[in-house]
């Protein structure tokens, strides 16, 4: 089963992301901040990370830069309330930003298009 | 008493503060910018290309694939776009509101593989290769015919709006002629009108014999630091060579060009411990565009480089009135910039 690292500081769309995803096939870790990703990044492997940007702490411009230090091969999908940050150059680690919306329906072609079988 | 001055193409005003006058030492920022560290992470930096969309042009060393390393200036399209490529729909209105679907170019000059070369520490040949290809950027997106206007700048430094400190300049094309390119050349053509020659010609040859603003002078190009500067230590370059298009500029100019770019640059970043800045070329809407709308701009408009640092705030006033505060006459500043340290 591909594993996500969900890095998502609401609580409420954290277990709406986890619970689709879930449905979708994945196998899903969620974590509230950018050091806990970090953690877990060091100790285990994962098929795909989806980051928010904005939360308590390093902000997700900061986690990706840090992630492209310990794996470069990870594909990355933003996901964010925030079309600001198309401007910081520091996103194109990422390779999908997604604006968050009611439809689920972006995000999840957009994993289904970075996850490799 | 401070001095309200118009700057005749656009028709701004600037009040210049000639008491109490600043010096560069104040602007000097307690500590230098902290640059992200190249050893982070950057996706401009050689061997991350897979981090960007594939390039769309590059000076490369010969049999070097694209998209990989092994290139001098390197081209790509923004990967998240604000705009779309495509041939501009018409525009569509509700009511009194107008709008058009987001189409346009926007992409990313990355000036050199190493993130910590700014443009000024470039040898002038590279510095005339980036200029190379802004000129072949240019004259490909024009022919493409949907877009009127095609913009190139460099931010330089977080405060001027740079994300990334690996250096890069941008280019964004629209459908429309932006505002501000419409008033100067809407300005330039009224003053053509009463002058009987190119404003920018014409100020060529009065500050040359004023000799109060200006910087430097070669056999092709001139610098100044403009009479209604909107920002202290503001600088204008014009070609001596009357013409309204980059594209029209040779090899050897391109190559004087980046000789004068290096020396400027090198001035600003000794006089003012490298200050954040925004250099803008000025040049004519698309040709198509221009000599439909505007017979005879060829006559009127002269193209040019502007470099604006970033040493003070644009607050209320200026947002409110158009007017901007700069605390440093142009004279004062190019007397500082025109010193070889």
């Amino acid at each position: 089963m591909k594993k996500i690292l969900l890095v998502e500081d609401e609580q409420p769309l954290c277990l709406l992301y986890q619970e689709e995803l879930t449905a979708e096939g994945y196998e899903v870790m969620s974590v509230h901040d950018a050091d806990s990703a970090l953690d877990s990044l060091k100790n285990k492997t994962f098929d795909l990370i989806i980051t928010d940007i904005r939360m308590p702490g390093k902000d997700g411009v900061e986690l990706i830069a840090q992630i492209m230090g310990l794996r470069k091969d990870v594909p990355i999908i933003i996901n964010t309330a925030y079309q600001s940050y198309k401007e910081d150059f520091m996103t194109w680690a990422a390779d999908a930003y997604v604006v968050k919306s009611s439809s689920l329906a972006e995000l999840k072609a957009k994993v289904r298009e970075l996850i490799k079988d | 008493m401070s001095e309200l001055r118009k700057d005749l193409v656009s028709g701004r005003w600037v009040i210049i503060a000639t008491e109490r006058s600043k010096r560069p030492d104040d602007f000097r920022p307690a500590s230098p910018e902290k640059k992200e560290s190249a050893s982070v992470f950057c996706p401009f930096c050689m061997g991350n290309e897979s981090k960007t969309p594939p390039e769309v042009f590059a000076l490369r060393e010969s049999g070097t694939p694209p998209d990989g390393p092994g290139w001098r200036v390197r081209v790509v399209t923004n990967k998240f776009p604000a705009l779309s490529p495509g041939a501009p729909p018409p525009k569509s209105a509700k009511g009194i509101f107008q709008w058009m679907p987001g189409v346009g170019v926007h992409e990313v000059i990355i000036e050199n593989p190493d993130h910590d070369k700014e443009l000024s520490d470039l040898e002038t040949s590279h510095i005339s290769d980036v200029l190379l290809v802004y000129r072949e950027r240019i004259k490909a997106i024009e022919e493409g015919l949907h877009y009127q206007y095609v913009q190139i700048f460099k931010n330089k430094g977080k405060e001027a709006g740079a994300s990334l400190s690996h250096p890069h300049s941008q280019i964004v094309a629209t459908p429309i002629v932006p505002k501000r390119v419409k008033e100067e050349v809407y300005g330039s053509e009224r003053l053509f009108r009463t002058l009987k020659e190119c404003i920018f010609c014409r100020t060529l040859r009065e500050e040359t014999s004023l000799n109060e603003r200006l910087i430097l002078r070669n056999d092709r190009f001139f610098v100044i630091a403009p009479f209604a500067s909107r920002s202290p230590f503001e600088m204008a370059i014009y070609p001596l060579r009357h013409s309204p298009f980059f594209t029209s500029a040779g090899e050897e100019e391109l190559a004087s060009l980046a000789g004068v770019l290096k020396t400027v640059l090198t001035r600003l970043k000794t006089t003012l411990s490298d200050p954040p800045f925004n250099l803008i070329l000025h040049q004519a809407p698309n040709p198509t565009v221009s000599q439909k709308a505007w017979p005879g701009i060829e006559q009127y408009f002269h193209w040019h480089i502007e470099i604006l640092p970033v040493l003070t705030k644009v607050a209320g006033f200026e947002w409110g009135t158009g007017f901007y505060i700069n605390p440093v006459p142009p004279e004062t500043a190019a007397g500082y910039l025109r010193e070889d340290k």
